[in-house]
């Protein structure tokens, strides 16, 4: 809560008798004005500006200096960065600390780059750069720290994202040592905010294969549907299990609204063709795998998850296909809708709000996609403006109905993490 | 939430590391000073891809003579798929001292005297030629370079000396400019750049 919220509102309260002065004043006292907090933010700007003229003058001369002192700076600078983190960790400075670290990982990289250049050796291969990774999640181990572990994956796509690139080519080794070292940490040590990197770094590998070897861009769904079984058979919170399988429905929605909304044409339905067995065969295994997991941790209510990976671009393209997907985006938003008002866990409201979104959506889609063909542009927009207001008035006022039902979890208003 | 005081193993793991991590950084320089120092040096003729670079990078990209050679140099039963790992057999012993491509070989032939061999990768198949790339497309220009104070225009002929160490490993380690007037059949692939 502000202090300028309080401060404007405070008086309104003791008017209609909730406090009294004198609480009010208990209150304003326990936040204080944030003049305070500002001042305490000038030493870190000031040695921040001081770090960058440092910067700034050794950026200059560069290329001036001699190997010998490029390399002692280098190793000097990341060597103070790593004892700077962990005197202010041990003084229990937490965020310095882990952002001092943060900055001796990342001089490591830089200390790479820079060095293959004095010697001429950057070209095409960065397999020096995996290094950079091993390092990464030997840190995050050495601390626990999930920062560090988030940061590691970071650098894990960026080098994922220079091989595919770059070089034309995938680093199992990066995919490898990345997800397989801190996917590990996360079993370990699970928070919501790793998950959700950590899923969204698989699905960047995985769409960084998937376009290296030049396959159909739906075999994606593999992977991503895999890291999605596997958060069926995890036993975690409802929480940390959005926070590994959001990102992979979030793809395989859009994935459905792109087909929805460009299917049409054979043309682009006959890009995303696999070989028919192979594919559906594969897509069957990840199936009965995430149906298994889902029966053992009680999780069956989420199975309509999987409409979304229904396979409609085997259909023909044109008319059949468009509204096949049509039917898919609205069963899927029903199926959350229902799925909000049985939620026992307080997470109704937000599903509620994403059940309502998903629905407007693909409300919107449908009438794009077959309106404009056979009504006159003025009737078109106004039948959908009337549409639209009657949809957000009739949700609404089912929002409402729902949020009276069920006790306020206290982040209702937030979105959910798989938005 | 981090660890704030780590243990005495914990500590230990983490000099471990540090240590790793500076030796790596130097195992780089090492390799880099090592490749120069122990490997067999010849030289190539090359042009810049955009000689404006100079003025505007920090690097210039380099297109190399023999990055474009002809599909009947290809010295294997199989034909050349693209990112293929080839090896290409130079000479080095002509009299302009800059290295013409003896093959291209796709398992590592042995170099007679007068000969080198340098690794590279296909990068297109064409109906009659091959280009090749070979990790050596890049040159950091040093700011006490000549080349730098060099015209743009001027800059079309460069030989590139390049050192290559007996593990496979190549780095550029000087490009100056090529004074002697390029021959007839080398001006022809200059023209495409």
């Amino acid at each position: 809560m502000s202090r300028k919220f309080l401060e404007t509102e405070t008086p309104a309260w003791v008017q209609d008798g909730l406090i009294t002065e004198a609480q009010r004043q208990q209150l304003l006292a326990r936040y204080p004005a944030e003049a305070v907090a500002a001042i305490g933010l000038l030493p870190l700007l000031g040695s921040l500006l001081l770090g960058l003229s440092v910067l700034s003058v050794l950026a200059a001369n560069w290329q001036a200096l001699p190997p010998t002192v490029r390399l002692g700076l280098m190793l000097g600078s990341l060597l103070g960065a790593y004892a700077a983190g962990n005197y202010f960790l041990r003084r229990g400075n937490r965020s310095v600390g882990q952002g001092l670290l943060a900055l001796g990982l990342l001089l490591f990289g830089v200390d790479i780059i820079l060095t293959s250049q004095l010697y001429q050796l950057v070209g095409y291969d960065a397999s020096g750069l995996l290094a950079w990774v091993v390092a990464g999640v030997a840190l995050s181990f050495v601390y626990e720290s999930s920062w560090l572990a988030a940061l590691t994956l970071g650098i894990a796509a960026a080098v994922q994202t220079y091989y595919a690139w770059v070089l034309g080519s995938f680093s199992y080794a990066t995919a490898l040592l990345s997800l397989g070292g801190i996917g590990y940490y996360w079993g370990r040590r699970p928070s919501v905010l790793l998950g959700q990197v950590l899923a969204t770094v698989v699905l960047w590998q995985a769409a960084a294969l998937v376009a290296v070897s030049h396959s159909k861009i739906t075999w994606f769904f593999i992977p991503a549907m895999l890291l999605y079984a596997v958060g069926d058979w995890l036993p975690r919170a409802p929480a940390a299990t959005r926070a590994l399988q959001g990102p992979s429905l979030v793809a395989a929605y859009l994935f459905t609204l792109g087909l929805a909304l460009f299917g049409e044409t054979d043309q682009y339905a006959g890009l995303l063709r696999p070989p028919l067995l192979a594919y559906l065969g594969a897509l069957a295994g990840v199936f009965v795998v995430s149906f298994i997991g889902k029966r053992r941790q009680g999780r069956l209510a989420s199975l309509p998850d999987w409409l979304l990976l229904l396979p409609g671009f085997y259909l023909p393209g044109g008319l059949p296909l468009a509204v096949a997907t049509l039917v898919v985006l609205y069963c899927y938003a029903g199926a959350v809708l229902l799925r909000a008002q049985r939620a026992t866990d307080g997470s109704g409201p937000e599903q509620l709000t994403l059940g309502a979104v998903l629905f407007v959506v693909a409300t919107m889609v449908a009438y794009f996609r077959l309106t404009w063909a056979f009504l006159d542009k003025s009737l078109f927009f106004l039948l959908g403006g009337v549409l639209l207001l009657s949809l957000s008035w009739y949700l609404r006022r089912r929002n409402a109905q729902a949020l009276a039902n069920t006790p306020p979890a206290p982040d209702e208003r937030k979105f959910p993490p798989t938005t | 939430m981090p660890i704030t005081i780590l243990s005495a193993g914990r500590r230990r793991l983490l000099q471990l590391l540090l240590a790793a991590q500076v030796l790596y950084v130097l195992g780089v320089a090492g390799a880099g000073y090592a490749t120069s120092a122990l490997g067999q040096h010849l030289q190539l003729r090359a042009a810049p891809i955009n000689p404006a670079e100079l003025q505007t990078g920090n690097y210039v990209r380099l297109s190399y003579d023999i990055g474009n050679v002809p599909l009947t140099a290809w010295r294997a039963t199989t034909p050349p798929q693209r990112r293929q790992q080839v090896y290409v057999l130079l000479h080095t012993a002509t009299p302009d001292s800059a290295a013409t491509v003896a093959g291209v070989y796709d398992q590592t032939p042995t170099a007679s005297t007068g000969q080198a061999v340098l690794r590279g990768w296909v990068e297109t198949v064409q109906p009659r030629r091959l280009r090749l790339r070979f990790n050596l497309e890049r040159y950091y220009v040093p700011a006490a370079s000549p080349l730098r104070r060099e015209k743009p225009r001027r800059l079309h002929p460069l030989l590139v000396s390049v050192s290559v160490a007996p593990w496979g490993q190549a780095r550029i380690t000087a490009v100056q400019l090529r004074r002697t007037e390029p021959r007839p059949d080398t001006a022809h692939t200059q023209l495409q750049h």
